[in-house]
């Protein structure tokens, strides 16, 4: 039995004639001789009557100031893809098809039990081979799954997997049926080398490695999930990125150093993120790690993640997410250091005391904190860890497999965003990717720019 | 999960550009003069002065030559080594910066630049501390042995 796992996003189900032509792919699959097996998102994108934003804006509704649990919040957001799995399913058979119905648990998906971020534990395939063996189209909740219990009296509780679950549901269905292939449908027609939103000459790559598709997928590109090209990845089943709405050959990813031809190095151009850069200036060269250290303790303490660090004698440079920008600098701001000197210190004070100052201002922690330190000037020095701030930043990159191998990427970029006028504050590269840290009011503009210089010439 | 991996012979250069109008035209000049050379360079930072970068050692004297013959002033520190701790999804962790830098300063390894993608943090410091490095970061992560991965750092060449 050839299985085939087809996985039909939001956009793809939302409609009776975006459902038709879904379901027409389904067909074209039996007709082929595959034995498929659908994965359905909830139907529609916010706003819509069943999308998951408005299912759980009518919990939010009762009460704002109190927040739903997330038992029952997880519930709620699987009610999206049960009404879209029903409704598929009926569609087919209405289409003369064999279709039946599946919610996460019914299709054996079995979850840790972290309500909102799931994780999937095991896949018990069982009945859907069974259902296949029947000849049914099995069509399964994504996002979507339920805890395991050995409980007489409790049957597992409905848990969802975060973002891009949909995704995630279809290749580890795909893993768990030894699926010939994992097939994403979505509105374009497969992984591009932009946004085709900000630039209408993006091309669609044939083929594009596992690892291309997971770094396009982490930069920004929202064609596929990471978590899913991970998964397919790990288990070396074949996954296709295809258009509902067209019979384009789409985007095959695979394993092995791939890449189009003709653009070997060069897979796409990415942005992502609404970000803040913190410099702080840390005067002495010799405490600076320690201060650093300490740095990265009080974020992590606040669940804070930091990236694009960098370094300089006596400079520490990071960027943190501007939803928590606000945490970040609350506790920065007035938090005081201590280091010991070393023994021959020239002011003869056996402690260097840090303070760290975001801007001067009656209500911030530094005008506060920095009176009561001079009760230890006698036997501390006193030095205020200056900090900087540009806020609405954003990232954009350009994904090149292998460039640490290859001269030249970085001088293109620089040519093409400087010369436009576009600052980069900083640049941040992996084996797979070069990104630079640039205004986001520019960010439409580098990603056209960067697009021509590299795929357009 | 994670795994480590250590890159010897790197070397790090800071090439000074200035403050002033040219610095621009002068970090433009940097990359031109490096890729026109066929050195691959990474960990590109950007400071207010200066451009700090890193290279295989095995460029080291090409990429001197270029840049002095472009008239910029660069140090160059050499026996270096890029000790990479790998883990899926590295930026919806946190804490994971605070796990290396303590167990780099247990190194006594000094750590002269940094750099992150999604799944890595990759870190420059002495060769010669690398190897205690490796048992510190092993020892935070609880890695085994099999998870330390040992390479050089290549270069192919080709704007």
């Amino acid at each position: 039995m050839k299985i085939i796992v087809q996985k039909f996003g939001g956009t793809s189900v939302d409609r009776t004639e975006s459902r038709a032509l879904a379901a027409r792919k389904v067909i074209q699959a039996r007709e082929a001789g595959f034995s498929p097996v659908v994965v359905v998102s909830a139907i529609g994108r916010a706003g819509a009557p069943y999308a998951t934003d408005t299912l759980v804006n009518v919990l939010r509704d009762i009460d704002p100031q109190v927040p739903p649990a997330p038992r029952e919040m997880d519930m709620m957001m699987a009610c999206g893809e049960i009404i879209s799995t029903v409704v598929f399913a009926h569609t087919l058979q209405t289409l003369g098809s064999k279709a039946i119905a599946l919610s996460g648990g019914q299709a054996g998906i079995i979850t840790d039990d972290v309500f909102g971020n799931a994780r999937i534990l095991e896949i018990r395939a069982n009945y859907i081979h069974e259902l296949l063996a029947e000849g049914y189209i099995p069509v399964v909740c994504g996002f979507q799954g339920t805890t395991n219990t050995s409980s007489d009296t409790e049957h597992g509780a409905i848990t969802t997997l975060g973002r891009g679950g949909s995704d995630t549901t279809a290749s580890a269905l795909g893993v768990a049926l030894n699926a010939c292939a994992v097939e994403i449908y979505t509105d374009v027609d497969g992984v591009k080398t932009a946004d085709p939103d900000l630039v209408p000459k993006a091309r669609t790559l044939s083929l594009c490695s596992y690892e291309e598709v997971a770094e396009i997928a982490h930069q920004g590109a929202k064609v596929v999930h990471p978590r899913a090209a991970e998964i397919a990845m790990d288990h070396n089943i074949p996954l296709w990125v295809k258009s509902t709405f067209s019979d384009a050959a789409g985007t095959r990813i695979t394993g092995g150093s791939s890449s189009d031809a003709e653009s070997k190095r060069l897979t796409g151009i990415t942005h992502t993120g609404k970000l803040v850069y913190i410099r702080l200036e840390i005067a002495n060269a010799e405490h600076k790690p320690q201060v650093e250290r300490e740095v990265y303790r009080m974020m992590a303490r606040a669940g804070i993640n930091i990236f694009l660090v960098t370094f300089s004698p006596t400079s520490l440079s990071f960027c943190v997410p501007r939803t928590r920008y606000p945490v970040a600098r609350d506790l920065l701001d007035g938090m005081v250091v201590p280091v010991q000197n070393a023994e021959a210190d020239a002011s003869g004070k056996p402690l260097t005391y840090y303070i760290f100052k975001f801007s001067e201002g009656l209500d911030l922690a530094y005008s506060v904190q920095r009176p009561l330190l001079k009760t230890v000037e006698r036997f501390a020095d006193i030095v205020d860890v200056p900090a900087t701030v540009i806020e609405s930043c954003t990232m954009v990159s350009v994904i090149a497999a292998g460039h640490r191998r290859v001269s030249g990427i970085m001088a293109t970029i620089f040519e093409t965003l400087t010369g436009a006028g576009i600052a980069i504050y900083q640049t941040a590269d992996s084996e797979m990717s070069v990104s630079c840290l640039i205004p986001e009011s520019e960010v439409d503009r580098a990603v056209q720019l960067l697009h021509a210089s590299f795929f357009e010439q | 999960m994670y795994a480590l991996e250590v890159m010897r012979d790197v070397a790090h250069a800071v090439i000074e550009v200035g403050t002033d109008d040219g610095r621009t035209a002068r970090m433009l000049g940097v990359f031109t003069v490096l890729a026109n050379v066929d050195v691959p360079v990474f960990l590109i930072k950007m400071h207010s002065g200066a451009i700090t970068l890193a290279f295989s050692g095995k460029d080291r004297e090409k990429a001197l030559d270029a840049l002095s013959e472009y008239g910029l002033t660069s140090k160059v520190r050499g026996e270096l080594a890029l000790v990479v701790v790998r883990a899926a999804t590295m930026r919806d962790l946190h804490g994971v910066m605070v796990n290396i830098a303590d167990a780099l300063f247990a190194a006594g390894a000094l750590l002269y630049e940094t750099g992150d993608s999604h799944n890595s943090v990759q870190c420059l410091i002495e060769a010669d501390r690398s190897s205690e490095a490796e048992a510190q970061l092993c020892k935070v992560f609880q890695l085994p042995p099999e998870s330390v991965h040992h390479l050089m750092v290549s270069s192919e060449g080709g704007r």
